[in-house]
C-alpha cells in the first residue's frame, strides 16, 4: 500500500507542484485577464458610450490590435489556465474542505473564480465562430463575468499575498540577501503545494492540508525514499549503456537541487510550448505576421467577396432585394433639412481612398481599400458648422445594429467614408452595396452596411 | 511596517475584488432573466466538474502512467513526449469544437473556412515527427554531457 502511494505520489509531483510554480504561472495568467478585462471594457465602451466618452481614431488599427489582442489573448488563457490549475491540484482533494467560515469563503471564492473564468474563456472562444450552445446572452453574461473574474482575482491575490510576495522573485544569483538558502530552496522544490515545510507554514496565509490529506501526504512524505519494482527489476536486469547514461539525469530530478529541477524546467516549457502553439497558430485571423501560421482560427485573412471576410451577409439582414433597388438613396437629414443622394450622384461627388481594416469584435481583421465620399464632406451640405454627431440606419430588417451612432470625432476624421468601392470594384452586395460607412479605428458591427440614412444628432 | 502595509494591501484587494464580484452579480441580474442566470451557474458548474471530476483525473492517469514509463525511458525524453502529448491535446481541445460547430453550419463561407479535422491530422503528425526532432537533438546533446559526468 505504501509503495502504491508513493508511486501515486511521485505521479503527482511529476513536473513540481509547488508555490513558486503557482506564483509564476499565476502572475502570466493574472496578467492575460488584466489585458482581456481591458480591452474587453474598451471595446463594450466602443460599442456604447456613455455620454461624455471621446475614442481616439488615429492610429487607425487602434481597435484592429487592440481586438486582436483580447481574443489572442484571451486564447492563450487556455494553456495559462490549465498550467496554473495543475499547480494548485492537490489543493482539490483537501478533506475536510472546509475548516471553518474564512475557508468557506476562500473556497467558495475560488469556485467562483475557476467555474467563471473557465465559461468566461469557452463562451468567448465559441463566439469566435458564432457558435451559441446555451441559452443566456453572450455579450450580457461575458460582460458580467469578466468583473466577477477580476473581483474574484482581487480577492485571491489579497488572500495569496504572503505567499505571492515572498514567491515573487526567483532570487538566486543577485546577492548574499536575495538569494534563496538551502532551507528555503527545499521549500521551494517541495513537490506539493498542500505539504508545506515548517518554514512556509509560519508565512501569514499558508496553511497546511488537514484531515484526510493532509495526514495522507505527510504520510508518504515521511515514507524513506526506496526502490520501486520496476527500478529493482530493471537493475538486475542488463543494464544498457543508454540507461547507465539516464542516471545522473533521474539523481537530479530526485533530489532538490539549487537549480531548476527538471521537471519543473519541463513544466515551465510545456506550458511556453502550449501558449506559443495556440497563439502562433491562431493569432494569423488578427495579425497579418502571423498570417502563414494560420492553422486553426475561425477566420482567415484574405477569404471572402473581394478578399474580405463576412460577418451578416445581405441575405441573412433580409437586405437583398432593397439594396439592389433602383429606388435606392440615402437620406441625409438635420432637423428640417433633408437631402437625398442616389449612388449615382454618391459617386459624381469628390472621391477619396483610404486603406483602413475592417475589425470584428470577434477578433478577426482584414485591411482593406476604400474607396467613396469623404463622410465630412458630405454632412457639411446639411449641417454648416463643426462635425455633429450621427444617427446611422441601415436598410437591414432587424438586428441590435440596424440603427448606431456615431460620435463626432469619427464624423469629422478624414479618412471615414461613405464608401461605394471596395479592393477597387464596386462593393459587394455582402459587404453593404449600395454604399456603406468605413470610419478608423471602430468595431466592426459599427461599420454600418447597407446603408439608409444619416441623421444629424 | 511591512506587515502593517501588507495587511492593508490585503484589505483593499479583497474588498476591491468583492465589489467586483458584486458588481458582475448585479450587472447579471439586471441584464438577464432567471433561468438565464441559472443556466451561467450551471454551465460555471458544469466547467469546474468538467475539469475536476474529468480533465484532472486522465492528467493524474496519464502522469501516472509515463512515470511508469519513465522507469525505463530517461526522464528527458519522458518530459519532451509528455509535453508534446500535453500540447497536442491543448490544440485538440480547441480544434474539435470548430469541427463540431461547422458540422452544424456557420453564418456563411468565410466563418470557419478551412477543413480542421484534416488540419488537426496534420497537427498530430507534425507534432509527432517534430517531437521525434527534439527527442533526437536531446539524445545527441545529452549524451556527451552524461559520459563527462559519469
Amino acid at each position: 500500500m505504501r509503495r502504491l502511494l508513493l508511486t501515486l505520489q511521485h505521479a503527482v509531483a511529476a513536473p513540481s507542484r509547488n508555490p513558486r510554480l503557482a506564483v509564476v504561472i499565476g502572475r502570466l495568467l493574472g496578467l492575460a485577464f488584466l489585458v482581456c478585462f481591458a480591452t474587453g471594457l474598451y471595446s463594450h465602451f466602443l460599442q456604447e458610450p456613455l455620454p461624455w466618452m471621446r475614442f481616439p481614431t488615429q492610429p487607425v488599427q487602434l481597435y484592429q490590435v487592440t481586438q486582436g489582442i483580447h481574443i489572442t489573448a484571451g486564447i492563450a488563457c487556455f494553456p495559462l489556465i490549465l498550467a496554473k490549475l495543475y499547480t494548485v491540484f492537490p489543493n482539490l482533494f483537501e478533506t475536510p474542505p472546509i475548516t471553518g467560515i474564512g475557508s468557506l469563503l476562500e473556497r467558495a471564492s475560488i469556485a467562483v473564480f475557476v467555474g467563471a473564468s473557465l465559461v468566461e474563456i469557452t463562451i468567448g472562444l465559441l463566439n469566435t465562430y458564432q457558435f451559441y450552445p446555451w441559452p443566456f446572452g453572450f455579450r450580457e453574461v461575458h460582460f458580467a463575468l469578466s468583473f466577477v473574474i477580476i473581483g474574484s482575482l482581487a480577492v485571491h491575490i489579497g488572500v495569496k499575498l504572503p505567499i505571492i510576495a515572498t514567491y515573487w522573485r526567483k532570487r538566486s544569483g543577485y546577492g548574499p540577501e536575495l538569494a534563496f538558502d538551502a532551507e528555503e530552496r527545499a521549500e521551494i522544490n517541495a513537490p506539493l503545494v498542500d505539504v508545506l515545510p515548517a518554514a512556509v507554514q509560519r508565512v501569514p496565509g499558508a496553511r497546511q492540508a488537514s484531515g484526510l490529506t493532509g495526514r495522507l501526504f505527510r504520510w508518504i512524505d515521511e515514507t524513506p525514499r526506496e526502490r520501486l519494482p520496476e527500478q529493482t527489476a530493471k537493475q538486475t536486469a542488463e543494464q544498457t549503456a543508454e540507461q547507465t547514461a539516464e542516471q545522473p539525469a533521474e539523481q537530479t530530478a530526485e533530489q532538490p537541487s539549487a537549480a531548476t529541477s527538471p521537471s519543473r524546467r519541463a513544466f515551465l516549457l510545456t506550458t511556453a510550448a502550449g501558449v506559443a502553439a495556440v497563439v502562433v497558430l491562431s493569432a494569423g485571423q488578427s495579425f497579418a505576421a502571423l498570417r502563414p501560421f494560420n492553422l486553426f482560427a475561425p477566420r482567415a485573412k484574405g477569404i471572402g467577396p473581394q478578399a474580405v471576410p463576412v460577418n451578416r451577409t445581405a441575405a441573412a439582414a433580409q437586405v437583398t432585394d432593397t439594396a439592389v433597388s433602383p429606388d435606392w438613396a440615402l437620406t441625409l437629414t438635420n432637423g428640417p433639412t433633408s437631402m437625398t443622394f442616389s449612388r449615382a450622384q454618391l459617386l459624381a461627388l469628390p472621391q477619396t481612398t483610404v486603406d483602413l481594416p475592417i475589425s470584428c469584435v470577434e477578433g478577426w481583421s482584414q485591411m482593406a481599400t476604400w474607396t467613396g465620399v469623404r463622410l465630412a464632406d458630405l454632412v457639411k451640405q446639411v449641417a454648416s458648422s463643426g462635425s455633429p454627431a450621427l444617427r446611422i440606419t441601415s436598410l437591414e430588417k432587424e438586428g441590435g445594429y440596424r440603427v448606431t451612432q456615431m460620435g463626432s470625432e469619427y464624423v469629422g476624421d478624414p479618412t471615414t467614408l461613405v464608401a461605394l468601392n471596395l479592393n477597387g470594384e464596386t462593393l459587394d452586395i455582402d459587404h453593404g452595396y449600395p454604399a456603406r460607412m468605413i470610419a478608423p479605428g471602430r468595431p466592426g458591427v459599427l461599420q454600418t452596411k447597407w446603408l439608409s440614412s444619416l441623421e444629424v444628432m | 511596517m511591512r506587515i502593517d502595509s501588507l495587511r492593508l494591501a490585503r484589505s483593499i484587494l479583497i474588498a476591491v475584488g468583492v465589489l467586483g464580484i458584486a458588481l458582475g452579480a448585479v450587472v447579471l441580474v439586471m441584464k438577464q432573466d432567471l433561468p438565464a442566470i441559472v443556466s451561467v451557474a450551471l454551465w460555471m458548474l458544469g466547467a469546474i466538474i468538467l475539469h475536476d471530476a474529468v480533465i484532472s483525473p486522465i492528467v493524474f492517469v496519464i502522469g501516472v502512467l509515463a512515470r511508469r514509463a519513465g522507469r525505463r525511458i530517461s526522464t528527458g525524453v519522458l518530459a519532451i513526449v509528455q509535453g508534446a502529448i500535453v500540447v497536442g491535446c491543448l490544440l485538440m481541445l480547441l480544434i474539435v469544437p470548430e469541427i463540431y460547430a461547422k458540422t452544424l453550419g456557420t453564418a456563411n463561407d468565410t466563418v470557419l473556412p478551412f477543413d480542421y479535422a484534416a488540419r488537426l491530422g496534420f497537427l498530430w503528425l507534425g507534432m509527432i515527427v517534430l517531437t521525434a526532432i527534439v527527442v533526437v537533438l536531446y539524445l545527441r546533446l545529452s549524451r556527451p554531457r552524461a559520459a563527462q559526468s559519469a
